[in-house]
C-alpha cells in the first residue's frame, strides 16, 4: 500500500478446507450482525448493483448494528482505487479472496469452498448478492451449506422486531415475492436463528454512504483440487446488460421493428431497451428496480415488492397479468403508441428528476439485442480458465 | 446414461390445470433433445408429492420420458429447500442417476435453492443458469456433460464431470411442449418416504419467510406520461 492509499491491509490469513459434514453448523456462530457483499468485478471494477447493495447495506447497517463487508474473490491484489471505491459505497471492510483461477467467473464448484472460508471467517447476519452477479450460482449453495435461508431477488426492510432487541438489532428483514407473485415473504434473520442469503435488485446509483477509509483483510484459498468443471471456451455476454439493469424497457417483436428502434434510440443511459425473445437468459437473471413491458408478450422478470413493472398493452392485446402495478392499455386509436413512451424514457434515467423534459426520439434501427448502457456492461474479455 | 429431471407440481392455471412448471418444461426439453439425437439416455421423471400430484409427471410420460417415480410426500408443496433438497436426494440415491436436471425456479416460491440443496445431499457438483446441454466428448476422459452458461459478463462452455446437478435456465432451446394428452396415471410409480433413510427429514417452513398481503394493486393510466410518472413515483 502506498502513503497515498486509505486502503488499509490489517491481516493475511489461509482459509480452511471446508467441513465434509453436511450436518447444519451451530446457529449460535450464525448470528453476528456482519453484512456480507459479494462484488461482481467487470474489467476488474465493481458493477452498478454491486455497489448498490454494499449502499443498501450500509443503510441499514446502524439499525443492526452491523458491519460490512465487501468479498471479493481475485488472482491478485485489489487495486487501491477499487477498494475506496467499495468503502464510499458503504463497505467497513474488504475481504479479499485470493487464490488461482478466483478471477474466472464464479461457480459453485470453483468459488464455493472461497466464499464459504469468508462466512468462516466473517460469520454473518446476511450475506447479500448484487443483482446480475453471482447470488443465483453461488447463493443457494452457501445457503446449503449454513442452514440458512435463501431470498432470491429481495428488498431490505427496517422495522419493529416482534421481540425487543437489545440496540436495535435484529429490526431488519428481507421481503421478496412468491415467485407466483400472489403475496410476499417476509424474513427476520434474528428470529431464524439462521444466516439469510439474499440477491438485491439492480438499483440506482449508490448513494455512497460510506469513506474511502477502507480495512482490507487476505483470505488466501486454494483452488478444490477435483472441480469437476473445465472451460473449454468463452466469450463476452451479449446478455450482460440485461442482466445488470436497473431500468428495462422489454418491446415484443410483435409490434414491428419500428417500435424496437425507436425506444431503444430514445433510451438514456442507464435504460436498457430489449426484445425479450433475444436476451432469454439476460431476462431470467435480471432484477430491475423498474421495467416497462411493452406489448401483449408476457414478461416473466424477477424483481421485488420495492421494485415497479408497467405494462403497455397494445390494442387488441391479452389482458396483462394482474401483478402489474401501472397498465396503460392503449385505445384502438393509439396508432404508433410507442413514440409517446419513448418520449418520456428520459425521466426514467438513474438520477433523472421526475420531470425530465421529453424529448423527440430519432428512431433508427437497434443494434443487436439490447440498447442503452451500464457501468456493468463489459467491454472486453476477461481473462482466466474456469478452474 | 440415467438422468432423472426432477419435477414440481406448480399452482393450477386459470382453468384449474396443473401443467409442467415454466423452468421444468426447459429442462425436460433439453434431456428430450439429448435422447431425440440418439444419446444413450435413459430419462426418469422425479417428483415429490402427494398423490394429487401427479400431473407433470403424466405430461413427462407423455412428452417421452421413460419413466415416471413420484416421492410420496402430502404437504411438500410447505416445506423449505433444505428439506425438499433431502427428500429428492433420498430417491435419486435409491433410483441412480448419472446426470440430474431441473428447472431454474419452481413456479410457486421462485427460490430456485432446491437444486443446490439436492446436490449437497447428494455430494454432486452443481451448475446453475443452464443455456445449453449436449453429452461430452468420451476421449475426454470419464462421462461428462457439456453446458452453456453465463456469468461475470461471460458466455461459457464448460465440460462438467459426472455426476452432476444442473439447473436448467431459458435459452436458445423452446420449452418441452407436451401433446395435450398425458400419460396414465397408473404408469407412475410411486416411492414411499416412509422408510428409515428418510426419517431424518424435518420440515422448517419458517425458511421461507412469513406470508403477507401485497399492499397495492394496479393503477390503470392513460398516457404515456401517466405512466412514466406513476413509475417513478416514490
Amino acid at each position: 500500500m502506498t502513503a497515498k492509499s486509505r486502503a488499509k491491509l490489517i491481516q493475511r490469513s489461509r482459509a480452511k478446507p471446508l467441513p465434509r459434514s453436511r450436518g447444519n453448523p451451530d446457529p449460535a456462530r450464525r448470528s453476528l450482525p456482519n453484512l456480507l457483499v459479494p462484488i461482481d468485478l467487470r474489467d476488474g471494477e465493481p458493477t452498478l448493483p454491486s455497489l448498490f447493495a454494499l449502499s443498501e447495506g450500509r443503510r441499514v447497517a446502524h439499525v443492526a448494528g452491523a458491519t460490512v463487508f465487501a468479498i471479493v474473490f481475485t488472482e491478485s491484489r485489489l487495486p487501491e482505487a477499487v477498494a475506496a471505491q467499495l468503502g464510499r459505497a458503504g463497505a467497513d471492510k474488504v475481504l479479499l479472496c485470493e487464490g488461482a483461477g478466483l478471477g474466472a467467473p464464479p461457480l459453485d464448484a470453483t468459488h464455493g469452498a472461497a466464499l464459504y472460508a469468508a462466512v468462516e471467517r466473517v460469520p454473518p447476519l446476511l450475506v447479500l448478492f448484487p443483482a446480475g452477479g453471482a447470488g443465483d450460482e453461488l447463493g443457494p449453495g452457501l445457503a446449503a451449506r449454513l442452514g440458512g435461508a435463501f431470498a432470491a431477488v429481495a428488498d431490505l426492510e427496517v422495522g419493529e422486531a416482534a421481540v425487543s432487541l437489545a440496540d436495535g438489532v435484529g429490526r431488519v428483514f428481507i421481503r421478496r415475492w412468491r415467485g407466483d407473485h400472489t403475496g410476499y415473504r417476509r424474513i427476520d434473520p434474528v428470529e431464524l436463528e439462521r444466516p439469510v442469503v439474499a440477491v438485491m435488485p439492480a438499483g440506482g446509483p449508490p448513494a455512497d454512504l460510506g469513506t474511502g477509509d477502507v480495512e482490507i483483510e487476505v483470505i488466501e484459498c486454494l483452488t478444490p483440487p477435483k472441480a469437476g468443471v473445465v472451460e473449454l471456451d468463452s466469450e463476452a455476454d451479449d446478455q450482460a446488460a440485461v442482466a445488470l439493469a436497473s431500468v428495462l424497457v422489454t418491446v415484443d417483436p410483435a409490434l414491428g421493428p419500428d417500435a424496437l428502434a425507436a425506444l431503444a434510440a430514445a433510451a438514456p443511459a442507464g435504460v436498457t431497451v430489449v426484445d425479450p425473445t433475444a436476451a432469454p437468459a439476460g431476462l431470467a437473471a435480471a432484477a430491475p428496480r423498474l421495467a416497462i413491458a411493452v406489448g401483449a408478450r408476457e414478461l416473466r422478470l424477477t424483481n421485488t415488492p420495492r421494485g415497479r413493472v408497467a405494462v403497455v398493452a397494445p390494442p387488441g392485446g391479452a389482458p396483462p397479468r394482474p401483478s402489474a402495478d401501472v397498465l396503460w392499455p392503449v385505445p384502438p386509436s393509439g396508432g404508433a403508441f410507442w413514440t409517446e413512451l419513448a418520449a418520456g424514457l428520459g425521466a426514467l434515467a438513474p438520477g433523472a428528476a421526475s420531470a425530465a423534459p421529453p424529448k423527440v426520439p430519432s428512431g433508427g434501427p437497434a443494434k443487436g439485442p439490447t440498447k442503452g448502457s451500464s457501468k456493468g456492461q463489459p467491454k472486453k474479455p476477461a481473462k482466466g480458465p474456469a478452474s | 446414461m440415467n438422468v432423472i429431471v426432477c419435477l414440481h407440481a406448480p399452482p393450477p392455471d386459470a382453468g384449474g390445470r396443473v401443467e409442467l412448471g415454466r423452468d421444468d418444461a426447459l429442462a425436460l426439453a433439453q434431456v428430450l433433445s439429448l435422447a431425440a439425437t440418439g444419446a444413450p439416455v435413459r430419462v426418469t421423471a422425479l417428483l415429490a408429492g402427494g398423490a394429487t400430484d401427479t400431473a407433470p409427471l403424466q405430461r413427462a410420460l407423455a412428452a417421452g420420458a421413460d419413466r415416471a417415480v413420484r416421492l410420496a410426500g402430502e404437504d411438500l408443496g410447505s416445506a423449505d429447500f433444505h428439506t425438499l433438497g433431502q427428500v429428492l436426494a433420498g430417491g435419486i440415491k435409491r433410483l441412480g442417476a448419472d446426470l440430474v436436471l431441473t428447472g431454474m425456479r419452481s413456479d410457486d416460491e421462485g427460490l430456485g435453492a432446491v437444486p443446490a440443496s439436492t446436490a449437497r445431499q447428494l455430494g454432486f457438483v452443481h451448475v446453475s443458469a443452464v443455456e445449453e446441454l449436449r453429452i461430452g466428448d468420451a476421449a475426454a476422459g470419464g462421462a461428462s456433460v457439456e453446458v452453456v452458461v453465463r456469468g461475470g459478463g461471460r458466455k461459457r462452455r464448460l465440460r462438467i464431470s459426472l455426476p452432476a446437478v444442473l439447473s436448467v435456465t431459458a435459452g436458445p432451446r423452446p420449452p418441452a411442449a407436451p401433446p395435450e394428452r398425458t400419460g396414465n396415471p397408473s404408469d407412475v410409480e410411486v416411492l414411499s418416504l416412509a422408510d428409515p433413510e428418510r426419517t431424518v427429514v424435518r420440515r422448517r417452513t419458517e425458511f421461507l419467510g412469513q406470508p403477507e398481503t401485497p399492499s397495492r394493486g394496479t393503477e390503470t393510466v392513460t398516457s404515456a406520461a401517466a405512466l412514466i410518472a406513476a413509475l417513478t413515483r416514490a
